[in-house]
C-alpha cells in the first residue's frame, strides 16, 4: 500500500457512519479509498445534513454531482469531502432511469447549485426544490439531454462511417486536397 | 406601464403630479442590463457575464456559460483510452499537462498500475514548469484587467523560458500529450537538467522583480485589498479549491494531504493568506511559484535512472469499475471520474474542474461591488473557460 492510501481513513469512519446514518443508509462501505453510502433518493437531504453537520466526518466541501446513465438505471453521485478528517465521501443515489427525480442538496451546500443544473443539462435529472433549474452548458432550446446513452438514436452507427462513405464538396480539375495524400 | 409613466412625469416638472410642489430634481432609479462579454478581454475566454446595473454598482451579475462548450465528456464515450489523451489537454489549456495527469491518474487507479519512479519524477517537474507556467498567465491577465500593462509582457518574456524546457522535454509548448497509462512518453533529453537548473536558479529572482513591481505598488494595492474577500466557510460551501481557497485560510492541498505520485518526498510550504481578499489570491499565486523553483530543484536532486514507461498492451481495456483521481492543478481540485465496463471506451467520464465551482462564487462576490472592482475579482479568480465548458 502507497502512502496515499494510508492518509486518508475511510475504514476509520465507517462504524461511525453505520451509527450515524442508521436505516437511512442502505449500504455503507468503504471502495476505492472513499467511503461510500447509498441512500434513497427520499432520505439524501436528511442525510446530507446529517453528514454536513456531524462533528467527526464535517463535509463541509462539495467536490462535484455526477451523473451516470446505466441504461437500466440512472444515478447520482455526491463527492463530498471531510477538509479537517480527510475522508472523501461518495453518496451513492440510485434513480428511476423513466422518472429521474431528487431533491435538491441546494440549500445544504451552496456549491451544489451548479452541479445539479449541470447533472439536470446533460441527465435530465430533476432537482426538486432546485431554485433556478435550467440548462447551464448546452443552449437553452436543445430538444435531448446529451449524455443519455439514447440521446441520440441517428447517430449510434456513426462510427461504422468511412472516409470513403462520406459525400464531400465537388474539386474542380486540377485542384488536389492535402488530405487525398494519406 | 405606471411605473414608466410616474418616472415619465418626475424627470417632466411640468407634468400634473408634480404641480403641488416645486419640481424636485430626480433620478432614474431604473436598473440596466449591461452583458459583459462573451467576447470581453477580462472574461479571460468567452465567459459572459449578465450585468443587472443600478449607475455603477452592481446589483446582480448572472455568469452564462456554455460558449465553449465541446461536449468532451461525450466525445470520451466514443474514443479509446489512448486517443482520448490527446483531447484532454485541451481542456484547461493553461495548464494541460495536469488535465492529462488527472486522466492517467485514473486510469492507472482502475487498472492497478503503477509508473516506475523516473516517470513519476519526470512528472512531477513537467508538473511544476507547467505550474509556474499558468501562474504566470494568471498573474499577467490580473494585472492587464486592471489596467497594468508591463507586467503582462515581464511575465511572457519569463514563461517563453519555461515553455522552452517543456517544449524539449514533450515536443510541444502547449498541448503536450506526453503522459502515458504507467509513465511518460519518452525519457528526458540530456540537456534538460542544464537547463532546468539554469531556469531554476535564475527564477526567484525574477519573482522578486514582479513583486516589486506589482506587489508594492501602491494603486494595485488599494484596488485589491480586502476587495472580494472570500471567508473560509464560504469557500468550501462553494466548493472551491486551490489557491483560491488557500487564499481565504483553508489549509488543504492535494499534493500534501493525498500525497500522490512522489510528492511526500519533497519538502515544500503551502503558502496561505489570511483574508481571503484579491490581493491575497495574487499573493498566494506568487509564493506558489517560489515553491515550484523548491520542489524542482529537490526532483531534479533525486531523480533516479530506470525506465520511464511500463510495457501495457496498445489497446488498454481496465477492468469493470468505477474511479476517481483528482490532481492539484494551479487553480485547484481538478478530478477525473471514469466507469469502465471492462470495454475499449471508458462507459463514462466524468470531468470536475475548479474553476467551474469558482465561477459560480461570482454573483455572491460582486453584488454590490462597482463594475471596475467585478473585473478586478474576475481576474483575481484566475478563471479558465476551457475547463469550465468541457
Amino acid at each position: 500500500m502507497s502512502r496515499e492510501h494510508q492518509k486518508y481513513r475511510a475504514p476509520d469512519a465507517l462504524d461511525h457512519t453505520r451509527e450515524l446514518l442508521g436505516k437511512l443508509a442502505r449500504e455503507v462501505s468503504v471502495s476505492d479509498w472513499h467511503l461510500v453510502i447509498e441512500v434513497r433518493p427520499d432520505d439524501l437531504p436528511e442525510v446530507a445534513l446529517r453528514l454536513r453537520d456531524d462533528e467527526t466526518l464535517s463535509c463541509k466541501y462539495i467536490s462535484c454531482i455526477i451523473g451516470v446513465d446505466y441504461v437500466d438505471w440512472m444515478e447520482a453521485l455526491y463527492l463530498l469531502r471531510s477538509q479537517e478528517h480527510a475522508i472523501p465521501v461518495r453518496l451513492r443515489v440510485r434513480l428511476d432511469r423513466e422518472r429521474p427525480e431528487i431533491p435538491s442538496v441546494t440549500y445544504i451546500w451552496s456549491g451544489a447549485n451548479w452541479h445539479e443544473r449541470e447533472a439536470y443539462d446533460f441527465f435530465g435529472i430533476r432537482f426538486i426544490g432546485h431554485p433556478d433549474l435550467r440548462r447551464i452548458l448546452t443552449r437553452e432550446d436543445y430538444d435531448t439531454h446529451p449524455m443519455k446513452k439514447d440521446a441520440w438514436p441517428h447517430r449510434v452507427r456513426r462510427t461504422e462511417w468511412r472516409w470513403e462513405d462520406i459525400e464531400r464538396p465537388k474539386r474542380l480539375p486540377g485542384e488536389t486536397d492535402r488530405r487525398d495524400r494519406s | 406601464m405606471s411605473t414608466v409613466e410616474s418616472k415619465n412625469d418626475a424627470v417632466n416638472p411640468g407634468s400634473p403630479v408634480n404641480q403641488d410642489g416645486p419640481a424636485k430634481p430626480s433620478f432614474h432609479l431604473e436598473e440596466m442590463i449591461l452583458n459583459m462579454g462573451p467576447q470581453h478581454p477580462s472574461t479571460h475566454g468567452v465567459l459572459r457575464l449578465v450585468l443587472h446595473l443600478d449607475g455603477e454598482l452592481v446589483v446582480s451579475v448572472e455568469p452564462v456559460l456554455g460558449y465553449l462548450h465541446r461536449g468532451f465528456e461525450k466525445l470520451a464515450e466514443s474514443r479509446t483510452y489512448l486517443q482520448y489523451m490527446a483531447m484532454i489537454s485541451r481542456l484547461d489549456y493553461l495548464s494541460g499537462f495536469f488535465m492529462e495527469w488527472g486522466y492517467v491518474r485514473s486510469i492507472e487507479a482502475l487498472m492497478g498500475v503503477r509508473a516506475p519512479k523516473r516517470a513519476e519524477y519526470i512528472r512531477v517537474i513537467i508538473g511544476e514548469l507547467n505550474r509556474i507556467m499558468s501562474h504566470h498567465v494568471a498573474i499577467g491577465d490580473f494585472m492587464l484587467n486592471l489596467g497594468a500593462v508591463t507586467p503582462f509582457f515581464w511575465v511572457f518574456r519569463d514563461r517563453e523560458d519555461a515553455m522552452d524546457l517543456v517544449e524539449m522535454v514533450t515536443g510541444q509548448r502547449m498541448m503536450y500529450n506526453y503522459l502515458r497509462v504507467g509513465g511518460v512518453r519518452w525519457d528526458l533529453p540530456d540537456e534538460f537538467e542544464a537547463g532546468c537548473r539554469k531556469f531554476i536558479k535564475e527564477f526567484p529572482a525574477k519573482i522578486d522583480e514582479y513583486e516589486e513591481l506589482i506587489s508594492d505598488n501602491e494603486i494595485f494595492i488599494s484596488r485589491t485589498l480586502g476587495m472580494g474577500i472570500i471567508k473560509p466557510y464560504e469557500a468550501l460551501d462553494y466548493g472551491i479549491s486551490g489557491p483560491n481557497a488557500r487564499a481565504s485560510g483553508i489549509d488543504w492541498d492535494l499534493r500534501r494531504e493525498v500525497g500522490y505520485s512522489v510528492y511526500p518526498e519533497f519538502d515544500f510550504d503551502v503558502p496561505l493568506g489570511q483574508h481571503g481578499d484579491c490581493f491575497d489570491r495574487y499573493k498566494c499565486r506568487i509564493e506558489e511559484m517560489r515553491q515550484s523553483v523548491r520542489i524542482i530543484e529537490q526532483a531534479l536532486d533525486s531523480i533516479c535512472g530506470g525506465p520511464v514507461n511500463i510495457k501495457l498492451p496498445p489497446m488498454i481495456r481496465p477492468p469493470a469499475g468505477e474511479a476517481y483521481r483528482a490532481v492539484e492543478t494551479p487553480r485547484g481540485e481538478f478530478g477525473v471520474y471514469i466507469v469502465s465496463n471492462g470495454g475499449l471506451r471508458p462507459w463514462r467520464l466524468k470531468l470536475r474542474d475548479p474553476t467551474f465551482s469558482a465561477i459560480s462564487m461570482i454573483p455572491k462576490l460582486t453584488a454590490g461591488n462597482k463594475i471596475a472592482d467585478l473585473v478586478a475579482i474576475v481576474g483575481s479568480l484566475d478563471l479558465l473557460m476551457g475547463g469550465v465548458d468541457r
